[in-house]
C-alpha cells in the first residue's frame, strides 16, 4: 500500500494556496491552450502551487463546470488522446479581476509586513 | 517481464484506490477525475526511462494520496473510514441476522447507503448468504430427515434393525457439506468487507 502523507504545512499555507491555484491556471491558459499533465507538472514542478500533481484534476473540472474553461481532445504523437484546456471569456473576466484583487491583496499585506518590521 | 507487470498491478490498485475515495461524487464526475488520472499516470510513465516498480511508485506519489484528490474533488465520505456505522456493517450483515434479522436487515441498508463499498462489494454483502451466520445456524436445527428404527431382537435370534424414513432425504455428506459452506462463506463476505472498509 502506498503511504502518501500530504506534507507537513501550516493551514493557512494550503487554504491560501488553494485561494490563489485556481486563477494561477487560468493565467497559465491565457497565453496558450495546454492539456492536463503539462498543466499538473508546470504547477508542482516550478511553483509548488498544488500539493500533489492529481489535484489538478478535480479543480480543473471545477473551472470547466464553472465554464471558466473549456476542452477538446486532441490525438498525440505518443499514447492516448489528449485534453485540452482552453480559457473561455468568463474565465479571462474571472482573470483579471482576480489580477486587480491579487494585486491590491500583495500591497496590502507588504505594507503591513514592512512597517512591522523594519529593516 | 515481471517487473512491467508489478508496476502495472501497483498502478491499477492506484486506480481502484483512487475511484473509491471519489465515491462520494456524482458517477460522471468520478468518471472524469478518474480518467484524467489515468491519462496523467501513462504520460508520466511514458517519460520513465525504466518502468519498473520503484519509479512506478514514485511517480505515483508525486501524483498523490487518493484521499487528498478526493478532498480537492469536494467528495466528503458520507461516513468516511472509522465511521461507526460503517464499522457495525460486517458485523451485523455476519451475525444481525440472530436478532430476528432486523440486525440483518439494518447491516444490508447500512451497506447499501455507505459510500465506502463498491456495488460489488454490496451485492457480496447481501446474497452471500442472506441471513448471514443465522441461516445455516437454522438449517442445522431442522431435522432433514426423520428416521425411525424399530429393532426387534430375541436372545439367540440375530437382531433385525428396520428402518424407515420420512421427510427430506439428504444424504448426511451433502447436508454437512452444505451447512459447511453456508458457514464458511458468510464469514469470508464479512471479512471481505471489513478489510475493503480499512484500506485508505
Amino acid at each position: 500500500m502506498l503511504r502518501m502523507v500530504p506534507g507537513d504545512e501550516p493551514v493557512w499555507l494550503a487554504q491560501l494556496r488553494r485561494g490563489s491555484v485556481e486563477h494561477c491556471v487560468l493565467a497559465l491558459l491565457s497565453k496558450e491552450e495546454r492539456y492536463g499533465f503539462e498543466l499538473a507538472r508546470t504547477l508542482s514542478d516550478d511553483s509548488r502551487l498544488v500539493a500533489s500533481e492529481g489535484t489538478i484534476y478535480p479543480l480543473l473540472a471545477r473551472l470547466r463546470r464553472n465554464g471558466l474553461v473549456e476542452t477538446t481532445w486532441r490525438e498525440s504523437a505518443q499514447g492516448p488522446p489528449r485534453r485540452y484546456y482552453r480559457l473561455t471569456e468568463a474565465g479571462g473576466v474571472a482573470l483579471a479581476a482576480f489580477v486587480g484583487h491579487w494585486r491590491a491583496f500583495r500591497d496590502a499585506v507588504d505594507r503591513i509586513l514592512e512597517e512591522a518590521q523594519p529593516s | 517481464m515481471n517487473t512491467r507487470s508489478d508496476a502495472d498491478r501497483i498502478v491499477e490498485r492506484y486506480l481502484d484506490d483512487l475511484d473509491r475515495a471519489l465515491a462520494g461524487l456524482p458517477a460522471s464526475r468520478r468518471r472524469e477525475i478518474c480518467d484524467e488520472i489515468s491519462v496523467h499516470i501513462s504520460e508520466a510513465r511514458a517519460r520513465l526511462d525504466g518502468g519498473d516498480e520503484a519509479a512506478v511508485r514514485a511517480l505515483l506519489e508525486r501524483v498523490g494520496n487518493p484521499e487528498e484528490i478526493a478532498a480537492e474533488a469536494g467528495a466528503r465520505a458520507v461516513s468516511g473510514p472509522g465511521g461507526w456505522a460503517d464499522a457495525l456493517v460486517p458485523w451485523l450483515v455476519l451475525l444481525g441476522g440472530f436478532f430476528f434479522l432486523i440486525g440483518w436487515l439494518a447491516g444490508v441498508g447500512l451497506l447499501w447507503s455507505s459510500a465506502t463499498w463498491r456495488l460489488r462489494d454490496k451485492l457480496l454483502g447481501t446474497l452471500v448468504v442472506p441471513g448471514g451466520l443465522a441461516l445455516p445456524v437454522l438449517l442445522l436445527g431442522l431435522p432433514t430427515a426423520v428416521g425411525t428404527c424399530n429393532a426387534s431382537g430375541r436372545p439367540g435370534v440375530p437382531t433385525v434393525t428396520h428402518c424407515t424414513t420420512s421427510g427430506l432425504v439428504i444424504p448426511p455428506w451433502v447436508g454437512i457439506a452444505v451447512v459447511v459452506m453456508l458457514l464458511a462463506a458468510p464469514i469470508a463476505v464479512a471479512v471481505h468487507l471489513e478489510r475493503a472498509r480499512r484500506r485508505p
